[in-house]
């Protein structure tokens, strides 16, 4: 099976100068936990998520996340995070994007997805134009 | 591509029902309707043209504002159908459409239309900017159905004039004051429904004259294609090139569900003139389109050679021209 048959088709997306604050929203409304970032002509330059403020709000935040015996405040990641609000997205943005041409097949994709532990895949045209995403639950639904 | 603009989608809600109340005024008492039969899917005009397309293999793209729940559920429908989604998400919940149809009735429906949520001036912003980017990848853009509350009448208007300045070709399906506005930019091709408003353009549609004159006015004013729907069977078509009548033979006891014919109209015509066919065919086929989708319960009749059958009950009157 290729990418496009197996991709949503859901073209959910920022551009480099969305404020961090619409992207945050645009994720909370969508229930998206990263979302691609487009240039104007649609061609995929970066990618954000979830992960990626929460880092650039607090670095180290999330290691610590990962001891049940040390959980910080809240207080200061909501500091940080409203002093980014206003920042365009191309400055937190991932620009090492992985991501699959709509031809490429399942077994590539997984292959993919489990190497670069994703849980989600742009998929881009020739031109390198967004196309579409495909989640690991769209690739499990698949082959169950 | 096919890119539709579906700016007030909705969750149309369908109910079949034995019967209704004769009269809802004379009860007294709280009326308990219970439905023999229910179905739901994402509509709104746009939505359902690309819906139609999607499935006969046009690759379409549908833009417009979702939100909350039944954002996620219309969203979630539209993928389903195989068309490509490109929404801006706002706060609130989208629209739920509810008719009702009830048994020996089915051509008059009982319609329960929500306003839908507000789009505030940031998202119509975003919208444009996404739009402007994917009237790069088409070759028509389909403006359908209701304005939400926040987008001003003129907004087609501006939809259509960013269309031409891109070389696609501009769609409008919608009621009379968009369409109004919309025409001042010269779309394409224009689908007015004189049966709700009878007007074109600023122009009086009560008469079949008065029809033929608005059609001819819109023509002049540079819209290519304008097919009125004058009543539930019959299409005037009026083009450069000249007028047709269009009528479909099928008594009304056939129809099982109105709601989205018109738009399986519109879809049927944009999807024979992407494939090649003249004006002429691609209404006849649009229109039965629109025939076979009345005479399912579905809302749109997805079955190519259902439609193709259909196409021998429309028949075309020649009246100026071509």
């Amino acid at each position: 099976m290729k990418a496009h048959e197996i991709m949503r088709r859901d073209l959910s997306s920022v551009e480099l100068d969305t404020p961090v604050s619409e992207v945050i929203y645009i994720m909370e409304q969508s229930g998206l936990s990263s979302l691609p970032v487009l240039d104007e002509e649609g061609v995929l330059v970066g990618i954000i998520s979830e992960r990626d403020l929460i880092r650039a709000a607090l670095p180290g935040y999330l290691e610590m996340l990962h001891s049940a015996s040390f959980l910080p405040s809240l207080n200061q990641l909501s500091k940080r995070l409203k002093e980014m609000a206003a920042e365009p997205v191309s400055k937190y943005m991932r620009t090492d994007v992985i991501a699959v041409r709509q031809e490429d097949e399942d077994l590539q994709i997984a292959d993919t997805l489990i190497r670069n532990e994703l849980k989600q895949l742009p998929v881009v045209d020739d031109k390198g134009h967004l196309v579409g995403v495909i989640r690991r639950i769209d690739l499990l639904y698949r082959l169950v | 591509m096919i890119l539709t603009v579906t700016l007030n989608p909705t969750l149309d809600k369908f109910y079949w029902v034995d019967r209704l109340p004769l009269s809802l005024e004379r009860v007294e008492e709280e009326i308990l309707i219970r439905a023999k039969k229910s179905a739901s899917s994402a509509g709104g005009k746009g939505i359902n043209v690309s819906i139609f397309l999607a499935c006969m293999g046009v690759d379409t793209v549908a833009m417009g504002f979702l939100a909350g729940h039944t954002g996620q559920i219309i969203l979630r429908d539209v993928l389903a159908r195989g068309v490509t989604a490109n929404f801006v998400w706002i706060e609130g919940e989208n629209r739920t459409n509810v008719t009702i149809i009830e048994r020996g009735k089915e051509y008059h429906p009982v319609k329960i239309h929500e306003e839908g949520p507000p789009v505030p001036a940031r998202a119509v912003e975003m919208f444009l900017r996404k739009y402007r980017r994917m009237l790069k990848r088409a070759e028509y853009v389909v403006l359908a159905g209701a304005l939400p509350p926040g987008i001003p009448t003129g907004f087609y208007r501006e939809l259509v004039g960013l269309a031409n300045e891109a070389g696609v070709r501009g769609v409008v399906h919608a009621g009379l004051g968009p369409l109004r506005e919309a025409m001042q930019a010269k779309p394409y091709f224009i689908k007015p429904d004189v049966r709700e408003e009878a007007e074109v353009g600023g122009l009086p549609a009560r008469t079949e004259e008065e029809i033929i004159q608005a059609g001819k006015h819109a023509v002049k004013q540079g819209v290519e294609i304008c097919l009125i729907s004058h009543h539930v069977t019959g299409d005037i078509l009026v083009t450069p090139q000249g007028v047709w009548d269009l009528e479909a033979r099928v008594p009304l006891s056939r129809y099982k569900n109105l709601v989205g014919a018109d738009d399986a109209l519109v879809a049927g015509v944009l999807y024979r003139l992407v494939e090649g066919d003249s004006v002429l065919d691609a209404v006849r086929f649009g229109m039965a389109a629109a025939i076979a989708s009345a005479e399912v319960e579905p809302k749109l009749c997805l079955v190519k050679a259902a439609i193709e059958q259909e196409m021998q009950q429309v028949v075309v009157h020649r009246r100026e021209g071509g």
